[in-house]
């Protein structure tokens, strides 16, 4: 089922779109990219089809698959299930950076191909700040993490607000329209820029579903089952803190599907993380890619903010499973 | 061969001692029970055998080997704890929850193997809890629930086994058949058991060895009839104690002053 999801989605990502192009064109020249027969397309329509769909729905796939499995890892390592993948300041961290290259703070860093770098660098800075505060993660519990994650992020969204008010009306407009995420700029290159990240980082969070399963009883009882707690717990947070910064430095603060994937999935598989996390990656980037085509395709030839669709489409399905979920029970 | 070798163990929290200066050997196939007052520090001293608390000075041996050095699986491998207030993960079904306590064996990012799902068959089995196996664990009883606690305490396969409190808020007949259920390990598979507890008629009928432990100290140690009479029991408790002969067995009746 979740399969058959992923493969609309992968469907709609390449299909619909403002131009229309035939579907068994776009597959056709899908096949003779796989040496299979020859593409009918022509060079506009291929140009749509390779450069911008193509891209767009590879990152929308990551992008999802990411979230999702980063914000099920969080609640599993953390005990907490209003947990996201923002928890330790990564959004914080990332929208300061962002906002830093767009209003071209110091006139050294001017072009688009910084933002995403400058994102990275500052998400990856507030991780390394919450990890020092909160005790080096190896030696604190997770409670004094989050609250070290809080205290991070309070204090890089006030530098962000203030750096802000100093910007020109244009700089803010795109700032904003940052935060709010969007795929609309997807390109190859920022697909190779996360790609790496998110595969590893994926397959750590997915392989340590075991282990969040044996940490659902408390970290002390973790460990006198034999589990290395703190190992798995530094694991864990580096993995996910390091995809989502690589997603979020690509694709802008995208709310929602860290959190209501991973739920919606505990609500249909149950309460294992051994199934949680590998059906949140496919359910997340399913979901991301529906979101996306909604978000291009409702107001065409504008867009809608990812992140007000992914709210406005997730929370009604989200309240749907909760409500059958009682009424089964 | 002494199972549980405690050598001068000093445990503190900040400025806090919670155990003294504490030494104590308890041999292999045999049953241990620590008594004492709120706040004498035996949970401290089980949580510390079970490698939950740092060692501040002194040592712990399990079956020979230092525990200090080991890793969490190492000592896992070595001694299993029943937890004072075992946290119970809504939504796990009792087989899942008796599977956690083979994390040792099967390493943490693998699944239970072929041969740890057939030890934790043959445990639940031993243990009567087939019938609950797929239940979800919210649902069960106090008595259901503390059984399916000893059940992963037992899929862990170690020859030591510490309980805090394990009987805590069970009815007594699910008092009896837990500790029953216990005997029957010590008796059956020679395993060796250090256990908390407050009653002190079952702490006696149940313990080979008595321990009272006061103000982080050792007061008294020996065979469960002994400390039980002793006059120190009363006055460390701060009251008057009866021990009645019931059958042979003694039964300890608190008087009020």
């Amino acid at each position: 089922m979740t399969f058959i999801c992923l493969l609309l989605a992968v469907f709609c990502g390449l299909v619909v779109g403002p131009t229309s192009i035939g579907t068994s064109r776009i597959f056709g020249s899908l096949f003779a990219h796989l040496g299979i027969g020859h593409s009918t397309l022509d060079t506009m329509q291929t140009t749509i089809v390779w450069q911008l769909r193509a891209p767009r729905l590879v990152l929308g796939l990551l992008a999802g698959a990411m979230l999702a499995v980063a914000g099920g890892t969080y609640q599993g390592v953390f005990r907490n299930p209003l947990a996201d993948p923002y928890l330790l300041g990564v959004a914080a961290g990332a929208g300061l950076g962002a906002t830093f290259a767009i209003m071209d703070v110091g006139h050294a860093i001017s072009t688009p191909t910084w933002t995403p770098l400058i994102a990275f660098a500052g998400a990856m800075l507030a991780v390394g700040c919450t990890w020092l505060i909160g005790g080096r993660g190896m030696s604190s519990n997770a409670s004094t993490l989050v609250l070290a994650g809080v205290a991070v992020a309070a204090l890089l969204t006030s530098a962000q607000t203030f750096l802000q008010q100093q910007a020109s009306a244009n700089s803010i407009a795109r700032v904003y329209i940052w935060l709010l995420g969007s795929l609309a700029s997807a390109s190859w290159s920022s697909v190779n820029l996360a790609l790496p990240y998110v595969l590893v980082c994926i397959t750590i969070c997915v392989l340590c579903g075991q282990a969040l399963d044996v940490m659902s009883v408390g970290e002390d009882e973790a460990r006198s089952l034999g589990l290395p707690v703190r190992r798995v717990r530094t694991l864990v947070i580096v993995a996910s803190s390091l995809g989502t910064a690589a997603i979020v430095s690509v694709v802008g603060l995208i709310g929602f599907v860290g959190i209501i994937v991973p739920h919606i999935v505990r609500l249909v598989v149950g309460t294992s993380y051994r199934r949680i996390l590998p059906i949140s990656v496919v359910v997340g980037a399913a979901f991301l890619v529906f979101a996306d085509t909604i978000a291009r395709t409702a107001v065409s030839p504008s867009e809608l903010p990812l992140g007000v669709i992914t709210a406005l489409v997730g929370a009604p399905v989200f309240v749907l499973v909760l409500s059958l979920r009682r009424i089964q029970q | 061969m002494s199972a549980i070798d405690i050598k001068n163990l000093t445990v503190k929290a900040g400025a806090k001692t919670l155990i003294n200066d504490v030494t104590l050997s308890i041999e292999a196939g045999t049953w241990l029970t620590i008594i004492g007052p709120n706040g004498a520090g035996k949970t401290s001293l089980v949580e510390t055998v079970a490698g939950i608390r740092k060692i501040d000075a002194g040592s712990i041996a399990i079956t020979g080997q230092d525990i200090g050095g080991l890793s969490e699986r190492e000592r896992a491998r070595l001694v299993a704890l029943v937890p004072q207030n075992p946290f119970v993960p809504s939504g796990m079904s009792v087989r899942d929850y008796v599977a956690l306590g083979r994390t040792a064996y099967h390493g943490m990012m693998r699944a239970p193997s072929a041969g740890d799902r057939a030890i934790v068959d043959s445990v639940i089995e031993r243990l009567s809890l087939q019938e609950f196996a797929k239940r979800n664990v919210a649902t069960l009883s106090g008595g259901e629930r503390q059984r399916m606690v000893l059940a992963r305490t037992l899929a862990q396969s170690t020859m030591v086994v510490v309980l805090d409190e394990p009987i805590t808020g069970l009815d007594l007949r699910h008092q009896m058949d837990l500790l029953e259920l216990l005997k029957k390990e010590v008796a059956d598979c020679g395993l060796t058991v250090l256990a908390t507890l407050h009653d002190l008629t079952l702490a006696g009928q149940f313990a080979d060895r008595l321990v009272l432990l006061d103000k982080s100290q050792v007061v008294l140690d020996g065979p469960a009839r002994d400390v039980i009479r002793n006059a120190e029991l009363a006055s460390r408790y701060g009251m008057q104690l009866r021990v009645v002969d019931v059958d042979g067995a003694d039964v300890v009746v608190p008087v009020r002053s």
